[in-house]
């Protein structure tokens, strides 16, 4: 009884009072990951799997050829730049940590480190390798962080997200997420599902509601809105805000919360391919 | 805090704009500036924003999460069940809704949602 699985939620129409429907829950993550890529690709019949890294342009041919034009000449071309030029800066010390090949770093994160019993992410282990190197971390949600983090998904875009749960803390940590992703929080009673998995492809005013599968592809991102390039964890920021839910409650950018977030995320966006960095509105 | 003094110095400035009223002033006068009152809290982004997700009509850029309101009288021949509605009665709440519970929720005040009632009430 205690499935609330993704199918279930859109047999609306009942009218139930939501009391236990979002009791701690722990499903199997590739049952989990495989019914919502089902549910999404039922209710877009011709989108095609490998999309789905475009996020809520898929639902919309007007906006996709926007899109499409703005990358001829993307807006994060400089940014791309002064990642390299970060990267080069402290070489040595990177490379101490990641390795030389700059093609095989992102391609790593998240995942689940066993003998931590935590989810590390490439921004948490871009800055724990300053630290350990006596430099001075980066600040979390823009800037130097995200440019870094822009040079490293640009050298690896064409490869698969590839994220493996092979132990009960790494199962733990993707139920963590989805119940932070599931759960109705803030003062609009909103949750993250409701926007990115019951209701995506449709309007919230003129935004087009994106899907869950596939937000961690092209992160970090170049937004309009910004006119700025952040990372994954900013915008969580700001959707948590929208949701009128202070993100400080579970401890923002990079905290465990954050972080089990990220690779719940990660792990529904398995087999599409990195594209990061990307544009959005 | 500072959003129940707002709603309390609205409610006064209500409750002294219809004292203030001329006696000839008729209940039609009162309820039409309640509905125009009403219908700027539903179309405000920072408040009522329902049309985020609710086709209203005269709305520009509504959302589609939810059904458009219409014909509100016709499916709500009962006004204080679309009032419960609207202020998330636990009982009339459908499960997985995106629909903000506004007065449970202490999103908008009574007084408001009383307004948008009215205003609801008339499409
Ligand atoms: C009220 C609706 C709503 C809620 C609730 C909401 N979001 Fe969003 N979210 C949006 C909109 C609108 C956008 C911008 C359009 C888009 O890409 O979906 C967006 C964008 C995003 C993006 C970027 C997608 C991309 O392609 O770049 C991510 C990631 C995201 N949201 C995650 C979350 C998470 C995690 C939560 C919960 C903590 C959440 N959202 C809650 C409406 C919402
Ligand atoms: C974030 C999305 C959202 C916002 C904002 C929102 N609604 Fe809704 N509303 C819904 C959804 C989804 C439904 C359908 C499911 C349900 O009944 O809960 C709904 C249902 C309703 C219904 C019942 C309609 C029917 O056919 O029975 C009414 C009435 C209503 N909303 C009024 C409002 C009013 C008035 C506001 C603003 C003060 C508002 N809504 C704001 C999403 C929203």
């Amino acid at each position: 009884m205690k499935k609330m699985l993704w199918m279930t939620a859109l047999s609306a129409g009942a009218v139930v009072v939501a009391t236990n429907a979002y009791a701690g829950s722990n499903v199997d993550p590739e049952t989990d990951r495989k019914q919502l890529v089902e549910f999404l690709m039922a209710k877009a019949p011709k989108v095609p799997f490998e999309d789905y890294r475009l996020g809520a342009y898929i639902y919309s041919a007007d906006k996709r050829s926007q899109y499409e034009a703005v990358n001829e000449f993307p807006p994060y071309l400089d940014h791309i730049d002064a990642g390299e030029a970060l990267w080069e800066k402290d070489k040595a010390i990177y490379e101490k940590c990641f390795g030389s090949d700059v093609s095989k770093i992102r391609p790593k994160y998240p995942y689940f480190d066993d003998d931590r019993g935590e989810v590390i992410t490439l921004e948490l282990a871009i800055n724990e390798c300053r630290k350990n190197a006596g430099l001075k971390p980066f600040k979390w949600a823009k800037g130097d962080i995200a440019k870094l983090s822009a040079y490293l998904a640009y050298n690896a875009r064409g490869q698969k997200i590839n994220v493996s749960i092979n132990s009960e803390g790494a199962k733990k940590a993707y139920n963590a997420g989805r119940d932070l992703f599931t759960k109705p929080r803030g003062q609009l009673n909103l949750s993250c599902a409701k926007c990115h998995a019951y209701n995506p492809g449709r309007r919230a005013r003129a935004n087009t509601l994106s899907p869950a599968l596939g937000h961690t592809t092209h992160f970090p991102v170049y937004r309009a809105k910004w006119s700025d390039l952040g990372t994954l964890h900013r915008r969580y920021n700001g959707c948590m805000k929208n949701m009128r839910w202070d993100p400080k409650t579970v401890g923002g950018p990079q905290s465990v919360a954050f972080r089990n977030l990220e690779f719940f995320e990660a792990y529904l966006s398995n087999g599409l391919e990195i594209d990061g960095p990307d544009y959005r509105e | 805090m500072k959003n129940k003094l707002i709603h309390a110095l609205a409610a006064t400035a209500v409750a002294t704009t219809m004292m203030a009223a001329p006696a000839s002033s008729s209940a039609g006068e009162v309820n039409a500036k309640v509905v125009a009152e009403g219908k700027k809290l539903a179309f405000s982004r920072s408040q009522g924003n329902c049309l985020a997700c609710h086709m209203i009509k005269g709305g520009t850029l509504p959302g589609n999460i939810g059904p458009a309101l219409i014909a509100m009288k016709l499916r709500y021949p009962d006004k204080q069940k679309l009032r419960d509605k609207i202020w998330g009665t636990p009982e009339l709440e459908v499960k997985y809704t995106m629909m903000p519970p506004f007065g449970r929720h202490a999103i908008l005040s009574e007084e408001q949602i009383d307004k948008i009632v009215e205003y609801i009430y008339t499409l």
